[in-house]
């Protein structure tokens, strides 16, 4: 059609352009100028048909934009700000209830809650992290009367008025006096408990029990002063610190996971097979010792153990024999070497193979328990340390590596008796013993003495230990400071993610990610304000679930920087498809645009003269 | 003079900075206070093909070298393009030598070689050193590195300006080099990092480095080519470069006790012997050279603290029979325990598909129409899209007809 049209114009252009022919025309029409004028109204069709295609280009557009948009994920980043701000600013706080009670002191509570006070704020170091908020009540209960201070506030003792005497003291069984005192204090607040009690001739004796309370017995011509100072010295340095001089503990006495687990994989290497051959009931000692342990540990950290037997593992350091002990003895110089890592295939753990499988990013530390079993010619094998006193348990730990201990067997000493090449069952009581030395180790990581004793500046207190490895208190400690550390590296974890991903503004980001995120945050407020309230093992639970979420999103594989195309490449890949054919479009409608102007115009041209003709 | 009648607010401005820099000095002497636990190394070769046999001899000497100095293979990620050992063109196979008196097989004994042939990618190199992996990956292929651990990451290959040839196919840029590290020490993956690299220009590969404690020596400077040690003319190839020609002379002088410093293995290569010069850059790395023992990075250190104590937490057990009991119930929660392990709940965070698609329904339109107000899924809708331009185009073709 446009072609007809087209040549029916230009035909008839070529006609006026001869000149002379048809003059119906021009004498029909005054003045008719085809090339100004045109006599029927220009078609719309090839305009509509031109303008269709650009149209649908533009319409098009939309969509093709959004299709190779890149997905991202909503990330709340004001949210990641937020829980970062708030825990810079306003310092994590725990709420500490202590409550002090004097049995047979004739004093006021008044006064010695003011000195106690003192003495806690001189003693109490600042922890820019997170840091307490102590209240203290104290009792004093005489005979008849029994005075509290202060006299009402919410976080006063349920304390009943004689219900510790002196004589419930008197006895030398520690235990029992331990568990007499948790039936009397223990009750729902988890507030730390001192009794300090006069009476008993014998001289000082101060213990600290296995769940939330300490007592010291005090004789009768003691002044009220001295015992307060120690009160507070105990409730800071050993309630709050665990033990410890410094507030907070270093990075490498956290051996707990990203993922909150941990593994223990507990190995016993023969050295010489041809020598002896050593095995051992590792059941029977993990339901015993283990099993408590790891229980208590649950809000810490995920622990899992397994164990295994190595044979052809010698060291890698030297001992010398030393004459005056009768036997082989390495210093403490020796120890860094004394792990033989080409020998010993500890890192076989299958359990961990696995959890690589479930975790993005298993960061768990595999704590090693290897107990080593000298070969003939070097046993018995001792350890030296630089005093030069012969070590009595006979190991060492690496932080955040595991540890080692050193045993060696009876038949060392007779070698009439012990036949080579059978296997041999440790002994039960060796094992144990070994046991409670691993047990330290383990706590000796987590930064905890196991000396049962504590040296602090005003007097000792004995140490009672738990069957579970921990003590309620120093859970507490470890709650805490595993709530402290894991929030934080939360919140640093979530910032450094979001400054990651909003300087790579053309990296996918899946939804995976944003819920991890999300999931993360809910976890992280509901540590915050368990940790508020007071709420120690929950809020060790959700901010390590908190942690490992971050941890989980930071490290998700789909953040490569490698793997994101860049603006210059989309543009590389589809202008050669649409620039030219856009071009020609384009150029066509605004072609046609002109045309059908210049053909309206000499239409209006032609019927504006026919109109001023008639 | 008018100065002087106004000291307190010079006072003031002379203070307030020096004020910033204390609590500045001590805020970052406050943050850096991670112990130095363990030694990791990362050791990649990349290049392929029988006539490169000199990069594969090279990292496995360093390999050894570090091996011997006392890392052990689980701390050691090594990276081999290619296999020279068992190659067909090999005169000595299952034998890698970097001399040519043979007097050292590197391919001996004990060689676990981490990622082979064609795993060594640009990709998984920087998932090596920032961590992301898949769920899949074993912990041998992971840098399972803590922020006390100090990493020796050794490259070898052919290079040029700011990139690294990765299996003659691909390139490291050193601005990937540079974002990578630097997520590393966001996370604290490292306490310390030396790089070290022996390839053309390679000291142009460090050149965007600026994350503190990073220690980088390149074989040569821009402009120069790092040049092999010798040929061996019955393997038939080139079995070693000058640079860690070099370096391997100077560990072969040390032992597991020695402590040589970094400034004394920096100073040891002699530009007119390594026909290139070595340049090393320190930039933020806050020790002196001097001081720092090349065992920092090459050798492994274990840290150790004697266990004072044991905790006797057994012998307070009073009764036989007690004990029975207790031990009774643990066994009824061991067994528990023992069940495998349950699936974690974290996995429903992998099911995102948010449609449910229910069974196709009879009526399509019905489906369509659900589909569209759902609108959830973009592709779909695009789909539809360029799929209703179809009778538009056509309804405009009839037109014209």
């Amino acid at each position: 059609m446009a072609e007809i049209s087209e040549a029916h114009d230009s035909d008839s252009s070529k006609i006026q352009d001869s000149g002379s022919e048809a003059p119906q025309r021009s004498e029909s029409e005054p003045d008719f100028d085809p090339k100004t004028m045109r006599k029927t109204k220009p078609g719309l069709k090839r305009l509509f048909l031109t303008f269709s295609v650009f149209f649908s280009f533009l319409l098009g557009f939309p969509f093709l934009w959004k299709s190779v948009e890149i997905y991202r994920s909503p990330l709340p980043f004001r949210e990641i700000d937020s829980l970062s701000t708030q825990l810079r600013s306003d310092n994590l706080l725990f709420p500490l209830h202590f409550h002090a009670l004097f049995v047979g002191f004739d004093s006021v509570p008044d006064g010695l809650r003011q000195s106690i006070l003192s003495e806690i704020a001189k003693l109490a170091s600042q922890n820019p992290k997170c840091s307490n908020n102590y209240t203290l009540s104290v009792t004093v209960d005489l005979d008849s009367r029994c005075l509290r201070s202060p006299n009402s506030s919410p976080y006063s003792s349920t304390y009943q008025c004689g219900s510790i005497t002196a004589t419930d003291f008197v006895q030398n069984d520690d235990v029992a006096v331990d568990e007499r005192l948790a039936s009397v204090f223990g009750g729902k607040t988890k507030e730390y408990s001192v009794a300090v009690v006069k009476g008993g001739s014998e001289s000082e004796r101060a213990v600290v029990g296995k769940h939330r309370h300490a007592w010291l017995v005090v004789g009768d011509g003691s002044e009220v002063e001295v015992a307060a100072v120690k009160v507070a010295e105990l409730l800071v340095k050993v309630f709050v610190n665990g033990g410890r001089e410094e507030g907070s503990i270093r990075n490498e006495f956290m051996p707990v996971g990203a993922d909150g687990k941990i593994v223990l994989s507990f190995n016993l290497l023969n050295a010489d097979p041809r020598d002896w051959v050593y095995d051992w009931d590792f059941e029977k000692i993990d339901d015993t010792l283990l099993a408590p342990m790891i229980e208590a540990l649950g809000p810490v950290a995920n622990i899992s153990v397994e164990s295994q037997v190595l044979y052809h593992t010698p060291k890698a350091s030297f001992s010398y024999w030393n004459q005056k002990l009768e036997s082989y003895v390495f210093s403490t110089k020796d120890l860094p070497f004394f792990v033989n890592s080409n020998e010993w295939h500890l890192d076989t753990s299958i359990a961990a193979g696995g959890r690589s499988k479930i975790l993005q990013f298993a960061l768990f530390i595999s704590l090693f328990a290897a107990r080593y079993v000298p070969s003939a010619k070097e046993c018995p094998l001792l350890l030296q340390l630089p005093n030069g006193e012969i070590s009595k348990t006979n190991g060492f730990i690496s932080p955040m590596w595991g540890g080692v201990v050193v045993w060696n067997p009876q038949g060392c000493l007779k070698d009439s008796e012990f036949k080579p090449s059978t296997k041999n069952i440790i002994p039960i009581q060796d094992l144990e013993n070994m046991f409670e030395v691993f047990i330290g180790q383990f706590r000796q990581l987590f930064g905890f003495k196991s000396v049962n004793v504590y040296a602090g500046a005003s007097g000792d207190w004995n140490l009672l230990p738990s069957e579970r490895g921990f003590t309620e208190w120093e859970l507490d400690v470890l709650s805490r400071q595993h709530t402290c550390f894991n929030l934080h590296s939360c919140a640093t974890t979530l910032g450094s993610l979001s400054r990651l991903v909003q300087s790579l503004p053309r990296m996918i980001i899946m939804d995976e990610i944003g819920k991890q995120v999300k999931f993360s945050l809910e976890a992280a407020k509901l540590a915050l304000s368990n940790a508020s309230s007071g709420v120690y093992e929950s809020s060790a639970a959700s901010s390590s679930k908190a942690s490992s979420l971050a941890e989980d999103a930071f490290f998700h594989p789909s953040i490569m920087s490698v793997s994101y195309y860049s603006f210059e490449h989309c543009f590389a890949v589809y202008s050669p498809f649409f620039l030219p054919v856009s071009m020609h479009v384009m150029l066509a409608a605004v072609r046609e645009l002109r045309r059908y102007k210049q053909e309206k115009a000499k239409y209006l041209a032609w019927k504006a003269k026919a109109k001023a003709a008639s | 003079m008018e100065t002087f009648n106004n000291p307190k607010p010079v006072l003031h401005l002379l203070l307030l900075p020096c004020l910033l820099l204390y609590s500045s000095i001590a805020f970052s002497s406050s943050v850096e206070a991670a112990m130095h636990t363990n030694n990791w190394a990362v050791l990649v070769c990349t290049s392929r093909f029988w006539f490169n046999y000199r990069h594969m001899a090279n990292t496995l000497s360093l390999y050894r070298t570090v091996k011997r100095l006392g890392i052990p293979d689980e701390r050691i990620i090594l990276m081999l393009a290619d296999d020279m050992a068992c190659n067909t063109r090999n005169k000595y196979p299952a034998q890698v030598f970097n001399n040519e008196n043979h007097r050292l097989n590197l391919y001996g004994d004990n060689v676990e070689v981490d990622y082979r042939g064609y795993e060594v990618t640009v990709e998984n190199f920087l998932r090596v050193l920032t961590g992301r992996h898949e769920t899949a990956v074993p912990r041998s292929k992971r840098l399972l590195s803590d922020e006390g651990s100090h990493i020796l990451l050794y490259m070898t290959g052919h290079g040029g300006d700011e990139f690294l040839k990765f299996q003659d196919s691909e390139e490291l840029q050193s601005h990937d080099l540079a974002d990578a590290v630097k997520q590393m020490k966001e996370k604290h993956r490292f306490k310390e990092l030396l790089i070290m690299v022996d390839t053309c220009q390679a000291a142009t590969l460090f050149n965007q480095l600026q994350s503190p404690g990073v220690l980088a020596i390149g074989s040569s400077m821009k402009g120069e080519n790092s040049y092999s040690h010798h040929l061996d003319s019955d393997v038939g190839v080139s079995v070693v470069d000058r640079f860690t020609y070099y370096t391997l002379a100077f560990f072969e002088r040390l032992n597991i006790y020695d402590n040589a410093s970094l400034s004394s293995l920096f100073s040891s290569y002699n530009p007119s012997w390594l026909m290139s010069t070595a340049y090393y850059r320190k930039g933020v790395y806050k020790r002196s050279l001097e001081e720092v023992p090349v065992t920092t990075f090459f050798g492994s250190v274990m840290e150790t603290i004697h266990t004072d104590a044991a905790y006797k937490a057994l012998s307070r057990r009073n009764s036989g029979k007690f004990e029975a009991q207790t031990s009774l119930d643990q066994s009824v929660h061991h067994s528990e325990r023992r069940t495998p392990v349950k699936v974690n709940d974290r996995d429903e965070t992998h099911n995102i598909n948010p449609e449910g698609q229910e069974g196709a329904s009879k009526c399509p339109w019905s489906t369509f129409c659900n589909k569209f107000l759902k609108a959830e899924n973009v592709d779909s809708l695009v789909n539809y899209g360029l799929v209703a331009m179809v009778p538009f185009l056509m309804i405009s073709m009839w037109l014209v007809r």
